[in-house]
């Protein structure tokens, strides 16, 4: 029964998002744009963000797996906090249109929970600490902040564009102000930091507890590291040298940038080596088994 | 007895005004309606016999007398309404208003009424204010009782019309005047104005326009001029606070939004000014409205210089000229609105006109078979029981639909003011059109 249910979770939240970002797709497109069409998209994010959190809540029960362990599960926390933190921040900040950003970008980490990755979904013996959970969501909670940043600065860059070049019909008209994106930016990055900054301290830690550092362990640890200067870098030059608009904003999407090197590196990294007890392997077949559709399921942990 | 001949559609709708497209503005005034003046206009409009219905529209681009004419009669009732105009006017005679008068009737008038709610026929082709002021109209004829079923459902049919065209087109998508334009800027870069300060640069009556919109709801007004005096005059319009030109580095530092118009032949404020002046804002976003012919902001602002935009007089036109091409094209898909609406509109109006003869019709059919059968019941079919007796008139009823089911789908197409003429002639029917537009129950039973 618990599996069905997550199922249908799963195929609400992803095709609240779909019908959001078409929606999104079409007020930036269209000739005659409906103001009711974007708050209509945008409350739909925030209805696909509660499948979308429900969803995970039952399939980590389906997998006994906790949501910010292995890697599949912290993606679709990351963007699930985006959708929410979306929700919230809308209305105030007038930012209804970043959904045109947030809701694609949800369906995609969302679809890719199920048709997409190769690794583990508990961590093997040499990743198991007290340390990962808090890591994880950390790090989870800065890239859901980092996501909504990423897309007011990309929103930032293409109304900013449209005034210099004085295109000031069309979608220059369906975009927030300026000021308002500038503004949302810095306070998603600002609120994402500290988050961001805990997941680098502790990731720094735990790293220090592995014996065994592959390449690719190395490579995301760096970009790591450069994501979270860049991030810093962006803070610092604005509170002492006024950087703000465009140059705050192509700092916060090359750190973006770089944050997503480090997901795709963990997403697609070798499995892992430890090799699983004989009998938990069983009993984590017996687990994933009956969610239709999952690659892991059929594989089981490796 | 035949009805009176009359355009289709229009049920005895008429229209008679003066707008920006037919007379100037010193004819306009003329005929201008103060609101508190259109209570006892109204009323005179009323107590003309000709009149049945009556609406004043006055705006400061179109007078205008939307009326429904007594018994039909289209050239009574334009006569009448000219009179009251003239009067109101104080003009002696008709042929001096003549030339600056239109009139409409029929379905060109509801036509007219539709395309003025629906902003086609306003000098800012989508203006949104024409909507509120025929609601506004409305809402008084109707307090005066000088609205019936009739024009009311036409100028809510209108309403609805005008609705369409808002959702379905862009017709009144865009900006289209130079400080509405400016002011439209100002918002998409800073949103609320609320939390920012606008600095006139220069003190004449650009300046001064500008401020008018500008000014209003942002946090405070600086005026920077050459002359003191000048700018202290003005500032203290608006509430705000004057500086000499000499100050103008420290005035940019502490504003958001400049606008720019003094009679300098070269550049007041040049690029290493806005250099400076962005460092000291720290990077404080800076919007420009360079109004002034010659230019009085270089233009390499705006190219080289992050988060300082600069927007001169021909940047507002173009955008201004965009706004209305952009208008002008919706036009065409709101003209095809109208004209969809109207045509639902004469289809019901025609089933307003020939619903009282179709029931006429049922009912004299009716009347004359069930007098046949109550005799036959009376005579020969005496012998029949109750049951019997309400099976044959049950037969007669269905009898009776079928028959006339033919001639009612016919009467009830499109040009069938002949054919509903034939049927009062053969059927004897006494006219009563008069009566259809308040018989909407009749309406009702017709269309089962």
């Amino acid at each position: 029964m618990t599996p069905r249910i997550a199922d249908v979770l799963f195929v609400a939240a992803a095709l609240d998002y779909l019908v959001a970002t078409v929606l999104f797709v079409r007020f930036l497109l269209s000739k005659t744009p409906s103001e009711k069409h974007e708050h209509f998209a945008a409350r739909l994010v925030g209805v696909g963000a509660m499948f979308h959190l429900s969803h995970i809540l039952t399939a980590s029960l389906v997998w006994r797996v906790c949501p910010v362990a292995g890697v599949h599960f912290p993606m679709s926390v990351a963007t699930m906090l985006m959708a929410a933190g979306y929700t919230v921040f809308r209305k105030r900040w007038r930012l209804d249109v970043l959904g045109a950003f947030v809701a694609p970008l949800a369906l995609t980490a969302h679809l890719a929970l199920r048709f997409t990755g190769q690794g583990p979904l508990d961590p093997t013996p040499r990743f198991r600490s007290a340390m990962l959970p808090v890591h994880v969501a950390m790090n989870v909670l800065g890239i859901a902040l980092f996501s909504l940043a990423f897309a007011a600065a990309a929103l930032f860059l293409v109304q900013e564009r449209l005034l210099k070049q004085k295109k000031t019909m069309g979608l220059f008209r369906r975009l927030p102000p300026l000021d308002a994106l500038d503004r949302a930016e810095h306070r998603f990055l600002l609120a994402g930091f500290p988050l961001l900054t805990l997941g680098i301290v502790t990731g720094t830690l735990f790293v220090r507890r592995v014996d065994a550092v592959t390449a690719a362990d190395v490579a995301r640890t760096g970009f790591g590291y450069a994501t979270w200067l860049l991030a810093a870098g962006v803070l610092f030059l604005r509170a002492s040298a006024g950087w703000r608009g465009r140059r705050a904003a192509y700092g916060t999407i090359a750190g973006f940038g770089f944050a997503l090197l480090v997901l795709a590196l963990y997403t697609f990294r070798e499995p892992a080596k430890d090799p699983p007890k004989p009998h938990a392997v069983a009993d984590d077949r017996a687990l994933v088994a009956p969610v239709a559709g999952n690659a892991n399921a059929e594989k089981g942990p490796s | 007895m035949t009805a009176p001949a009359k355009p289709p559609g229009g049920e005895g709708i008429v229209v008679v005004g003066l707008s920006h497209k037919t007379a100037p503005v010193d004819v306009r005034e003329r005929f201008a309606v103060a609101e508190g003046a259109l209570p006892a206009l109204l009323a005179r409009l009323s107590a003309k016999p000709e009149i049945a219905e009556a609406l004043f529209l006055s705006t400061c681009n179109r007078v205008e007398v939307f009326a429904r004419a007594e018994g039909a009669r289209h050239d009574d009732a334009l006569r009448a309404v000219r009179e009251v105009l003239r009067e109101h006017a104080q003009v002696p005679t008709h042929e001096e208003i003549t030339s600056y008068l239109y009139e409409r009737e029929g379905e060109e008038a509801v036509r007219h009424i539709f395309r003025v709610t629906a902003s086609l026929d306003s000098m800012v082709l989508g203006e949104p204010q024409i909507l509120g002021q025929v609601k506004e109209a409305y809402d008084l004829a109707s307090s005066a009782g000088a609205l019936g079923n009739l024009l009311g459902r036409c100028l809510t049919r209108a309403f609805s019309v005008a609705k369409r065209v808002r959702t379905e087109t862009a017709l009144g998508a865009g900006t289209v005047s130079i400080s509405s334009v400016a002011v439209d800027l100002a918002r998409s870069i800073f949103g609320d104005l609320a939390g920012h300060t606008v600095l006139l640069v220069g003190a004449g009556e650009m300046a001064e326009a500008a401020a008018k919109s500008l000014g209003k709801g942002a946090r405070s007004i600086r005026v920077c001029n050459r002359s003191f005096e000048r700018a202290a005059a003005l500032a203290q319009t608006f509430g705000g606070t004057a500086s000499p030109l000499d100050q103008l580095e420290e005035e940019l530092v502490l504003s958001d939004i400049v606008v720019v118009s003094t009679a300098s032949p070269t550049y007041v404020i040049g690029k290493d000014l806005v250099k400076r002046v962005m460092k000291r804002r720290r990077g404080r976003t800076l919007f420009i409205v360079d109004i002034s012919v010659p230019r009085n902001v270089d233009p390499a602002a705006h190219e080289d210089v992050d988060n300082c935009f600069v927007y001169n007089v021909d940047d507002l036109e173009q955008t201004v000229a965009e706004g209305l091409r952009a208008r002008k094209s919706e036009a065409t898909r709101a003209e095809a609105i109208v004209t969809a609406e109207l045509g639902e509109w004469n289809s019901w109006v025609r089933g307003l006109d020939v619903s009282p003869t179709i029931v006429k019709m049922r009912a004299k059919t009716r009347a004359v078979l069930h007098a046949e059968l109550e005799r036959s019941l009376s005579g020969k079919l005496r012998h029949l029981g109750p049951d019997e007796r309400a099976a044959l008139a049950q037969m007669m009823d269905a009898a009776v639909n079928k028959l006339l089911h033919g001639p009612t789908a016919k009467m009830k197409g499109e040009n069938a003011q002949d054919l509903v003429r034939t049927a009062r002639e053969l059927f004897d029917l006494e006219d009563d059109r008069e009566q259809s537009a308040t018989r909407p129950e009749d309406e009702k039973r017709v269309e089962h």
